[in-house]
C-alpha cells in the first residue's frame, strides 16, 4: 500500500492550529469513510497544562466525530501496527514530541539520532495510515537562543520541519485562524 | 539587492546555495567583518550572510539613529556598485528575529529595534525579498526580473 498523504499544519501559541488540523482530518476521514486517531504527545505535567488539554479533548468531543485517542509522549513509531489504510491520524504536536524526546534521551543524546527517530516514527505512522495531519508550532522567530540545550532543540525542530515540508503534500501556517497554505493544492 | 530573510534555521542559506551560484560569500557567522568598501568585493555574485549580527555589533557601538544612519549609507554604496555592473548581484541573509517576546536587557531590545529599521532600509532598496518558511520561498517583493 501507498504510504499516507502527510499534511504539515504550524503557527503560533492559540492561532488555531489544532483546530485547522482537525478540520483537515475530519474531512478526509469522512471522505473515506475512515476512523479518526490523535496522538497526544503532550503529558500533563500541571493544572494549567491539564486544562489546556482537557478542553482539547473537550473539542473534540462536541464536534460528533469520535477519535480514539493515543497518548504517546515519545517514540510514536510503536503506535504503527495499530493503524490501517482506513485510519486518519493527527500528531499534536511536533514540538511536545521534540521535547520529551530531548529530555528522555541521555544527557549528550546524539542530534542525528532523535532526529532519525522523529522522522521514522512519522514515516512508520505514514506508511500504515491514510493520511497524517502533523501539527507543530512557530518557534524560531525568536532571538537566536542563549542556552545550548535550546540551541539544539531549535536546529532539531527548524531541520524536522524542512524535511517534513519537502514531503508534505500539503503545508499551512495558520495565523489567527486564517490557514495559508504554503505547499501543495488545498483539499 | 537581493534580500533574504525568515526565522533561524529555516533553510534560508540552502535556498540561497540551491539558487545562485557564489563567487564570495561573506559570513558574519564566520566572524567577518561587515563589508564597508565595495572594494572588497570580488567576483560578481556575491552573499552577505548574518546581516543581524552585524546590527548586533553596531548596536553596542553607536546610538541607534546614527546606526541605522550608517548602515543606509553602506546599502547606498553596494547598490550603486551592483548598478555599476549588469552581472552583478547581492544576496543579502538576515534572521527575523522580531517576532519573540520582548527581551528583558535594554541591549537586547536596541538590538531587535535597529535590526527591524535596517531590515525595512535594505527592503526598500532591493529588487527583491524572499521569506524563506522551512525551505520554502515567498517572494514578497518582485521577483519577475533577475
Amino acid at each position: 500500500m501507498a504510504p499516507a498523504e502527510i499534511i504539515f499544519v504550524t503557527g503560533g501559541v492559540r492561532s488555531g492550529k489544532s483546530t485547522f488540523a482537525e478540520h483537515l482530518a475530519k474531512a478526509k476521514a469522512l471522505e473515506i469513510g475512515g476512523k479518526l486517531h490523535y496522538i497526544a504527545a503532550g503529558m500533563p505535567t500541571d493544572e494549567e497544562m491539564k486544562e489546556r488539554i482537557q478542553k482539547h479533548q473537550w473539542d473534540r468531543r462536541k464536534s460528533g466525530y469520535r477519535w480514539q485517542t493515543w497518548e504517546q509522549p515519545t517514540n510514536i513509531a510503536t503506535l504503527a501496527p495499530f493503524f490501517t489504510e482506513k485510519d486518519v491520524i493527527l500528531l499534536d504536536c511536533l514540538t511536545t514530541l521534540l521535547t520529551n524526546e530531548l529530555f528522555s534521551a541521555k544527557e549528550n543524546a546524539d542530534e542525528k539520532e532523535l532526529y532519525n527517530r522523529i522522522l521514522t516514527g512519522i514515516g512508520e505512522i505514514a506508511k500504515s495510515s491514510h493520511q497524517l495531519v502533523i501539527v507543530s508550532n512557530e518557534v524560531l522567530l525568536d532571538f537566536f537562543p542563549d542556552s545550548a540545550l535550546v540551541r539544539k532543540y531549535c536546529r532539531l525542530i527548524g531541520k524536522l520541519h524542512q524535511k517534513i515540508v519537502s514531503i508534505s503534500a500539503q503545508a499551512y501556517a495558520v495565523e489567527a485562524g486564517i490557514p495559508l497554505l504554503k505547499k501543495g493544492a488545498a483539499s | 539587492m537581493h534580500f533574504v530573510t525568515g526565522g533561524y534555521f529555516n533553510g534560508k542559506r540552502n535556498w540561497v546555495k540551491e539558487n545562485y551560484t557564489a563567487d564570495q560569500w561573506i559570513s558574519a557567522y564566520n566572524n567577518e567583518a561587515l563589508i564597508e568598501d565595495d572594494s572588497l568585493f570580488s567576483g560578481s555574485t556575491v552573499v552577505l550572510e548574518g546581516l543581524e549580527q552585524w546590527t548586533k555589533n553596531l548596536s553596542e557601538k553607536m546610538v541607534l539613529d546614527e546606526a541605522r544612519v550608517y548602515l543606509s549609507r553602506i546599502f547606498d554604496r553596494w547598490l550603486q556598485w551592483e548598478k555599476e555592473d549588469a552581472c552583478r548581484r547581492l544576496i543579502i541573509i538576515g534572521t527575523d528575529i522580531s517576532k519573540g517576546i520582548v527581551p528583558m536587557e535594554k541591549e537586547d531590545r536596541n538590538w531587535r529595534d535597529l535590526t527591524g529599521w535596517v531590515y525595512q532600509d535594505l527592503v526598500t532598496r532591493c529588487s527583491r525579498v524572499d521569506i524563506i518558511w522551512y525551505g520554502l520561498p515567498q517572494t514578497i517583493k518582485g521577483g519577475d526580473n533577475k
